[in-house]
């Protein structure tokens, strides 16, 4: 089982030498959710550090806000950041990596393997406890999830409580560390695309239906950006200004700007937006789930993204984030490729 | 005036009020509360809290000020400029919980003096609000009291429920709220002394379940605030932040927003002048027109978002602009909570 006590010492160690600027791991939170992201700095405070299958967060976002830091540093310190992954995050950072967005030396990966487990779902625990506020979930002696509530332990089955992309994942270690907790359990997902499949055989009809409903209630807070390692873009299309402006940039220019989506939370703006995004995670999406888990209206976007992923296997035979070294996908053509345009 | 409506009666009121729009809290597939337009026989108030407030239904998201058009004549051009006021039914807002009706008599200050805004009044004086007192804190993270609000305030409501198990007490506040017991006058009974006991007796009682607190007085936090600008703090606080707008645009007190030209054809030149939410946890917020961003990390816009609603408001309005919802608390993906924000700056220097 993966035990953190191993990976504190090795943070703790990390931090008195000098070795890593701070530490991105887990502490306990105080908002009615467990865990949250905690930067550490001192070797004392390592002992805050938690771990736990509340630990949903993917920490490899917070790498694009350090190199964003360092950019903005006259004399930045260059030393790496120790992050905590678990193995779908581990996949986040191999892709970074692969774009060059990271280098190697500015990330010690702390590695934890989910081994046979994963993280909960906070609606399907919700719906668990009927009411019933958790204060621990804790893995079990025999796999398990036991949830501490007020009224005392309760057990429940891992595929119970388990996010649905934990279900389908297909790296339940870190593929990339620099120590690593636990167990490289090989899992075998039977149906790795099995949600999307079930939503491809809906009619078109419906399908349609069930989208402009899901769409239309976003309300364009970009939590599902925000929260993507993979959203690094310096300006994205839908911020209202887009597109570098210098001081030497006239009014004319300015003006000529072409602006791709307007800012209303509307049904057309609200597709531009989530179909641009889901067009540029393809084959860089690694599926942390992270999108649907921090929108506040619980838009199913994963599926989206998920959709992307079930192409790219498909048609390219394209595994994203296992390989620091392959090529990207929309960087890279086979000569054997049987399409006529491409060579 | 104060009244007793038994709850099995909730839905015949409802169903009288045939001359306004009727909003109240729905629950979707995952367990969510919103807002909706409901008909009477589908009315309850058995609701925890709405994720998005009650603010988009006064104050929408997106709003058309006026519509242009321009046209080439052989000699000259002409320039056609149409007003566009809201124009929706009347309506009521059923089931709104004391902060966020509180809130909302925050938006009125803003959108009055030196500028009157007639689009928010078009829709505000058009929409009554019939609260629901909370007698059990209805999440975790509610801080009211110390917001200097109540699970019972008045603040904003046209109409106070209180539930009393079998039946309503009804307390009405404004004119409006007369209006609409009086559309249903039938239904409505006089309280009996015990009713009036209850009332009190159960206000007191949902003020002591509220476990949450910001501690310290507005007075001192935004004194504090004051020397602040420059601290490291807002480096440390906003480590976590992804800088989304979910604290910003699921507050009921957050009124920034944006003016915007949306073109609908470049010739003949045809378009809407729209007014949309503003987010200050936004990397475009401010953004001036030369590239330079006077807040340019998420270090800077964390402290606009303390500094407006705990200094700034409290200098221009004597209020803080926060009434303890919690709503940034509980939906923030990772876990930044504005109390411990606060005690660490009521903490600071000392």
């Amino acid at each position: 089982m993966a035990k953190i006590e191993d990976l504190k010492e090795e943070a703790r160690k990390l931090l008195r030498e000098g070795k890593i600027k701070y530490v991105i791991g887990y502490a306990g939170a105080s908002n009615g959710w467990m865990a949250c992201p905690i930067f550490i700095k001192k070797p004392e405070d390592v002992e805050k550090l938690v771990w736990d299958p509340t630990c949903v967060h993917n920490l490899s976002r917070f790498l694009v806000d350090e190199k964003r830091r360092k950019e903005r540093e006259k004399q930045p310190d260059k030393r790496p950041v120790g992050v905590f992954v678990k193995g779908c995050d581990s996949r986040a950072i191999v892709v970074l990596l692969q774009e060059k967005f990271i280098e190697r030396n500015d990330v010690y990966i702390l590695g934890i393997s989910c081994e046979n487990g994963g993280v909960v779902d906070e609606h399907r625990l919700a719906g668990k406890l009927e009411g019933k506020k958790p204060k621990k979930v804790e893995v079990g002696n025999k796999g398990q999830f036991v949830v501490t509530t007020a009224d005392g332990k309760a057990e429940f089955p891992v595929e119970e409580l388990l996010a649905e992309r934990c279900l389908e994942c297909r790296a339940s270690f870190p593929v990339i560390s620099d120590i690593l907790s636990g167990e490289k359990l090989k899992r075998t997902v039977e149906k790795p695309f099995g949600s999307v499949e079930k939503m491809e055989g809906m009619p078109k009809e419906e399908k349609w239906r069930f989208w402009k409903e899901q769409i239309d209630k976003c309300i364009r807070c970009y939590a599902c950006r925000s929260v993507c390692p993979m959203c690094y873009c310096d300006e994205c299309v839908v911020d209202s200004i887009n597109l570098a402006v210098s001081a030497d940039t006239t009014a004319e220019e300015k003006a000529d700007k072409v602006k791709w989506i307007q800012r209303s939370a509307e049904s057309s703006e609200n597709f531009i937006y989530h179909f641009v995004r889901a067009i540029h995670l393809a084959g860089r999406c690694i599926d942390c789930g992270e999108c649907k888990r921090s929108c506040p209206l619980d838009i199913p976007i994963r599926f989206l993204n998920k959709k992307l992923e079930k192409e790219a296997k498909e048609l390219f035979g394209y595994d994203v984030g296992f390989d620091p070294a392959q090529p990207s996908l929309i960087s890279s053509f086979r000569d054997d490729d049987p399409e006529d345009f491409i060579r | 005036m104060e009244k007793i409506l038994e709850k099995r009666s909730l839905q015949s009121w409802v169903k009288k009020l045939d001359s306004w729009t009727i909003y109240a809290p729905r629950k979707d597939e995952n367990g969510r509360w919103n807002y909706g337009i409901v008909q009477s026989d589908s009315v309850g108030l058995d609701f925890t809290v709405t994720t998005l407030p009650p603010k988009p239904l006064i104050f929408p998201q997106r709003e058309v000020f006026l519509e242009f058009l321009k046209t080439a004549g052989e000699n000259q051009e002409t320039l056609e400029v149409k007003e566009v006021l809201p124009g929706e039914k009347p309506a009521v807002i059923l089931g709104v919980r004391p902060c966020d009706a509180r809130a909302i008599s925050f938006l009125d200050q803003v959108f009055s003096g030196d500028f009157v805004d007639p689009y928010y009044w078009a829709r505000r004086k058009k929409t009554i609000l019939v609260g629901l007192a909370c007698l059990t804190p209805p999440w975790e993270n509610c801080f009211c009291l110390s917001a200097e609000g109540s699970p019972h305030s008045e603040d904003g409501l046209d109409i106070l429920l209180t539930d009393l198990g079998d039946r309503y007490f009804v307390k009405t506040l404004t004119e409006s709220g007369d209006r609409l017991v009086n559309e249903a006058k039938a239904l409505f009974k006089e309280p009996r002394p015990e009713d009036k006991k209850k009332v009190k007796a159960v206000h007191a009682q949902a003020e002591q379940k509220i476990v949450r607190a910001i501690k310290g007085a507005k007075k001192d936090v935004a004194a504090k605030l004051k020397g602040m600008f420059n601290s490291p703090l807002w480096d440390e606080e906003s480590m976590s932040c992804i800088r989304c707008g979910i604290c910003t645009y699921l507050c009921p007190s957050c009124h920034c927003f944006d003016i915007n030209d949306e073109v609908d054809s470049a010739s003949p030149l045809r378009g809407k002048r729209v007014r949309t939410w503003d987010n200050c946890q936004f990397p475009d917020f401010t953004m001036h027109s030369s590239g330079h961003n006077p807040r340019p990390d998420k270090a800077s816009r964390l402290r606009q978002r303390i500094f407006h609603k705990f200094q700034y408001f409290v200098e221009i309005y004597d209020e803080t602009m926060c009434t303890g919802c919690g709503r940034c608390i509980s939906l923030c993906p990772v876990g930044i909570d504005i109390i411990n924000v606060l005690h660490k700056v009521n903490d600071h220097g000392s």
